[in-house]
């Protein structure tokens, strides 16, 4: 598994150095506001997965939600394309609106 | 100054005709009469999903008018599934101040008359927009939550099944509850996925329902000894561990301080299992077993009615059926109802001096707990 060169932007606070998924606006950890953007590699590991089989209006069935971990212990949630991971798989993530997507990456050749 | 729980009126929980305001009243007449119809001089409700589709903004006039309580003052309160134990809290507080003397706590809810979909998108109301805008539902949630209990602690989904099957165990003793049939593990293990690796039986039902207390100042067996909040990220990525949830840790901290009693003085527990796994998460998050080990607790038969420590002898969430807001107060209703010795036949084996009630908004974004004993003034 390699750095595929894409990255994701997330946050990282000046007062306590916490690292954290973008929000609406003070560090998760300390309150702080004083926080900027940090890009970091977009591959993850899947931490967990689901597949709901009676997911919330709008969505197709079933979907797949899995909580991702990226570097610097970012946590995500992303939705899965394609089968459902099994802790500890490597996923490539990329942003799409306001929403994250995974797909798990390709077997070797 | 002291507050106690005067009378108990557990409603009927499950899929009823009447409406928001019948279920209330049924629930607090049931209350009322319980202390002679004794003056209430304030009322405090809370329902989750008034709002919105039942266009029941003024749950608080409309309840006074009902039962005759124009004299009393008022606070609604709303901490989605956490409702109920947030009404108890307010009262207890209240109370407290001395400016009120007996306050009628009411907590109802209406769900059946709307589709699956309808109530499972009001219910994320109570999650973080982004993670609801990735399609995550509340049972979505708990599974995920459901996992990485038992990937830390090596756990197969029969711990899952054997949390509903002693919810549902217990149920079957309560008359209030929706559920009044027991299940097999198989029958859990066989019912359709939700969301793994939770199934339907795994999942609270959606329900119809109220409960109401009336809480006065002075002490009896049902004293409240202490009580506790907590909060925690609704957004579930910014948590470290998902397999304890900080907000009943707070609350069970503050509320064991408060009452001066400690988890091993806990004789009977009534905890928020909306989700069956949770029930472990919330003992021992309460300290009412070693971390990663209520399973085991369960499997040993320590949380049956003579166990060494009830937990649910209501049947819990899973067993009661879940209106919303009314779960958090039955929770409070039950223990008064098992220290008062008028739990009938979902009462535990020996008479608890000391009860513990948890309810939870949410996934555990704001938890309650309340310690209820012997008063000894």
């Amino acid at each position: 598994m390699t750095d595929n060169g894409e990255s994701i932007e997330v946050r990282r606070c000046d007062s306590c150095g916490a690292r954290f998924l973008p929000n609406d606006g003070a560090c998760p950890r300390c309150g702080s506001t004083r926080t900027r953007p940090l890009a970091v590699p977009a591959l993850g590991t899947v931490l967990a997965a689901t597949e709901m089989t009676s997911p919330a209006e709008g969505w197709h069935a079933p979907h797949r939600l899995a909580l991702v971990e990226m570097p610097e212990a970012v946590r995500l949630f992303a939705i899965v394309d394609g089968g459902l991971p099994a802790p500890g798989t490597v996923v490539a993530v990329r942003r799409e609106g306001e929403v994250y997507r995974a797909r798990t990456e390709p077997t070797a050749g | 100054m002291s507050v106690h729980v005067a009378s108990v009126g557990m409603g009927k929980y499950g899929k009823r005709p009447e409406g928001l305001i019948d279920l209330a009243a049924e629930a607090a007449n049931a209350a009322l009469e319980g202390v002679g119809r004794r003056p209430i001089d304030l009322l405090v409700a809370g329902s989750m999903l008034a709002h919105g589709a039942h266009g029941q903004e003024a749950l608080l006039p409309r309840l006074a008018a009902r039962l005759g309580l124009e004299a009393a003052s008022g606070f609604r309160v709303d901490s989605a599934s956490g409702t109920g134990g947030m009404a108890f809290h307010t009262a207890v507080v209240a109370l407290e101040t001395g400016r009120f003397e007996r306050a009628l706590v009411v907590a109802t809810e209406k769900m059946t008359d709307r589709t699956t979909a309808t109530n499972t998108k009001e219910l994320a109301a109570s999650l973080d927009a982004s993670e609801v805008a990735a399609g995550a539902t509340m049972p979505g949630l708990a599974a995920i939550v459901t996992q990485r209990y038992l990937e830390r602690f090596h756990r197969s989904t029969a711990i899952c099944d054997a949390a509903t099957v002693h919810a549902r165990a217990m149920s079957v003793d309560n008359p209030a509850a929706h559920f009044q049939k027991a299940v097999t593990p198989e029958e859990v293990a066989k019912s359709r996925l939700v969301s793994t690796p939770l199934r339907l039986l795994h999942c609270s039902a959606i329900s119809d329902g109220a409960t109401a207390v009336v809480l006065e100042r002075g002490t009896g067996p049902a004293t409240v000894l202490g009580i506790g909040q907590g909060f925690e990220s609704v957004r579930l990525v910014d948590r470290d561990d998902l397999t304890t949830f900080a907000a009943t840790r707070v609350a069970a901290q503050r509320a064991y301080q408060n009452a001066k009693v400690g988890p091993k003085e806990v004789d009977v527990a009534e905890v928020h299992d909306a989700f069956a796994p949770f029930v472990y998460i919330h003992m021992e998050d309460l300290g009412l077993s070693e971390v990663g080990q209520a399973p085991d607790a369960f499997e040993r038969g320590e949380v049956r009615r003579d166990g060494r420590i009830p937990v649910n002898p209501s049947g819990g969430v899973i067993g009661r059926g879940h209106p919303v807001a009314a779960s958090g107060l039955a929770e409070d209703a039950e223990v008064a109802l098992q220290l008062r010795g008028e739990a009938g036949a979902h009462a535990v084996a020996r008479l608890p001096k000391v009860g513990l009630a948890q309810a939870m908004s949410g996934i555990a974004s704001h938890n309650f707990v309340t310690i209820l004993g012997r008063g000894g003034e």
